[in-house]
């Protein structure tokens, strides 16, 4: 599966615990949609850390790596630009 | 004097200085009091009566506390709500507390369900109401008249809304300001939702006191609120204790120069006397303040002095000034130290009962005390040690859960014959919600269909991080479900489905 809809379905399993696709847009705000909360950020960066094999400095934690599903998967292509995108799988 | 009179006073003194920051929005002291006869006169336009309920669904902002004060103005009690509840909670709230108007941001998602469960209510657009600039005219409200009711709990058989007079918060504000010293040289990074208890002494004492206060959204991007210390020269830091732990976890003091900070204040649950020593290294030039309190209490009612912090170590210290606590055997006679009993506090602070519920106040308050429900005992020199607590109100972070809201919820699935719930420990928050179910003979629930349901009618905090299949409930002889019971793997045998906050695949 390619990083984008492992994203997604991370996501939806376990904050919309749904399965519904529609429920969620690329560019929706995690923050602004009530799909993450402050805890719900900290489990989001250890999913991405274990499962795409990367560490993310405290500094990288800003809006613009996390706030939606675009912002993820545009950050993880800049933070593993040599790997392929199964990296972790 | 009442709140708003202090604040009218300090924007005379300093109508330039900086009294909120949001953002790219700044606004001084005499900008806030202009946004503030903004709100009460569209306000007085409606000519609600005096005493009128009138809740506030917002996030922190300028426009919150312009609307808080606005309120006030008009001689209305304010009514926080929580911005993350859906309709069906905030609706039995409204109606709890027969509310005239809400105020909320254009476009709440929750709009169309709340109007149907709480026709009465007047619906107001924050942004409208905050637009323009008035002079405010106000008349001072009578000290023990209702200022505030802040709900407790969430259960929709019964909500408890805790009513603090003016006099109530002004006291309760002095109190703190008088063993925690602000100036308008103070500047404090909040990341506490206003709508609790907490949050809302750091409102008040900050503004009455003419410091600068930094609305940060949350502590989910914990580097940015170190950022935001460093570069408004904060000097102050409040927490419960999972914002100090997210704080440690995920971000690091320090490679921020926080050379200003000089207090940080903890309260909403016990601190573990680890972390409180891994805060005091990480912010070495900070005095730590370890606070107690109850939101009946208007916040405050312990604090232990910094100096104190090795010295008793696991104390929340002793009572605020102008508060008498003592500690009773189940009998009513105060116990001798080192013996564990109930707290009970006494002083102009104390609510002035639960909103429209006689008998849950009788139950809590009887000759001018305050029953805590509150276990602990002091030690020789009168320090108080908190050794558990007798309500079952589960503590999750800021939060408090009524574990009986979270069954209700439950109960209305298919297929659930019993559900209790229960607060299981978690290294962040110190508790998240636990949920056990006995299904009905052939059910085939599953934990996620339950967090599902949960998700869509809560919100996300509520949602129980683990769910267990049982067979039967532990209940007492008289039927009573014994939930501390619920914790033990025991009682959660035969599982089908379990799934942890820690296992990504089920949150």
């Amino acid at each position: 599966m390619s990083v984008e809809p492992r994203i997604r379905q991370f996501l939806l399993n376990n904050y919309l615990f749904t399965d519904d696709d529609a429920a969620l847009g690329n560019d929706d705000s995690l923050l602004q949609k009530g799909v993450v909360d402050s805890t719900g950020m900290m489990e989001l960066i250890a999913f991405l850390e274990e499962q795409f094999a990367i560490r993310i400095a405290d500094e990288e934690m800003v809006p613009d790596n996390l706030d939606s599903v675009n912002n993820i998967v545009a950050f993880l292509a800049r933070k593993q630009p040599a790997n392929d995108a199964q990296a972790g799988a | 004097m009442s709140l708003l009179a202090r604040l009218a006073r300090r924007v005379a003194q300093q109508p330039s200085a900086e009294a909120l920051v949001h953002g790219a929005q700044r606004l001084s002291y005499g900008d806030l009091w202009l946004a503030i006869g903004a709100v009460s006169t569209h306000l007085r336009a409606l000519r609600l009566p005096r005493g009128a309920r009138i809740g506030l669904l917002l996030e922190n902002s300028p426009c919150y506390v312009a609307c808080y004060y606005g309120v006030h103005a008009v001689g209305g009690v304010v009514v926080p709500l929580n911005p993350a509840a859906r309709a069906a909670e905030l609706a039995g709230h409204l109606n709890h507390c027969s509310a005239s108007a809400l105020i909320v941001p254009a476009g709440h998602t929750e709009l169309n369900a709340l109007h149907a469960a709480a026709p009465a209510v007047q619906v107001l657009e924050a942004e409208a109401l905050c637009s323009g600039g008035a002079r405010v005219a106000f008349t001072e409200p009578v000290p023990e008249a209702p200022a505030c009711i802040i709900y407790t709990s969430g259960t929709t058989g019964r909500p408890k809304g805790v009513t603090l007079s003016h006099r109530n918060l002004d006291i309760n504000t002095r109190s703190i300001l008088a063993y925690l010293p602000l100036s308008s040289a103070d500047c404090l990074v909040n990341v506490l939702p206003f709508h609790y208890a907490y949050g809302n002494s750091v409102l008040h004492t900050h503004l009455i006191a003419g410091a600068r206060l930094v609305l940060d959204r949350s502590m989910v991007y914990p580097s940015g609120v170190l950022q935001a210390m460093a570069a408004e020269h904060a000097t102050g830091f409040s927490g419960v204790p999972s914002t100090f732990a997210m704080l440690l976890a995920r971000a690091d003091p320090a490679a921020h120069d926080l050379r200003s900070l000089r207090y940080l204040t903890q309260a909403g649950g016990g601190m573990s006397t680890d972390l409180a020593q891994r805060v005091r290294q990480a912010f070495p030039a900070a005095k730590l303040f370890i606070m107690y309190g109850q939101t009946e209490a208007s916040a405050r009612l312990a604090y232990l002095p910094p100096e104190q912090l090795d010295d008793k170590a696991g104390a929340v210290g002793i009572a605020v000034p102008g508060v008498e606590l003592k500690i009773h055997d189940e009998h009513g006679r105060e116990v001798a130290p080192g013996v564990s009993g109930e707290i009970w506090a006494r002083g102009e602070n104390i609510m002035l009962g639960y909103w429209n519920d006689p008998d849950a106040t009788r139950q809590v308050l009887a000759h001018g005390w305050l029953k805590t429900g509150d276990l602990a005992h002091r030690d020789h020199d009168g320090y108080i040690y908190i050794d558990g607590r007798r309500s079952e109100m589960i503590k999750c972070g800021a939060h408090r859960i009524s574990p009986q809201e979270v069954e209700e919820v439950i109960a209305q699935l298919d297929g659930v014959d019993d559900v209790a719930c229960t607060g299981i420990p978690d290294e962040l928050l110190g508790e998240v919600v636990k949920a056990v179910i006995v299904q009905r003979a052939g059910g085939s629930l599953s934990a996620k269909a339950v967090q599902r349901h949960c998700r869509e009618r809560l919100p996300p905090y509520k949602v129980p991080r683990a769910v267990a299949f049982v067979e039967a409930l532990p209940r007492t002889a008289s039927g009573k479900v014994q939930r501390y019971l619920l914790r033990d793997s025991d009682h959660t045998k035969g599982e089908r489905d379990v799934s942890k906050g820690t296992e990504y695949a089920s949150r």
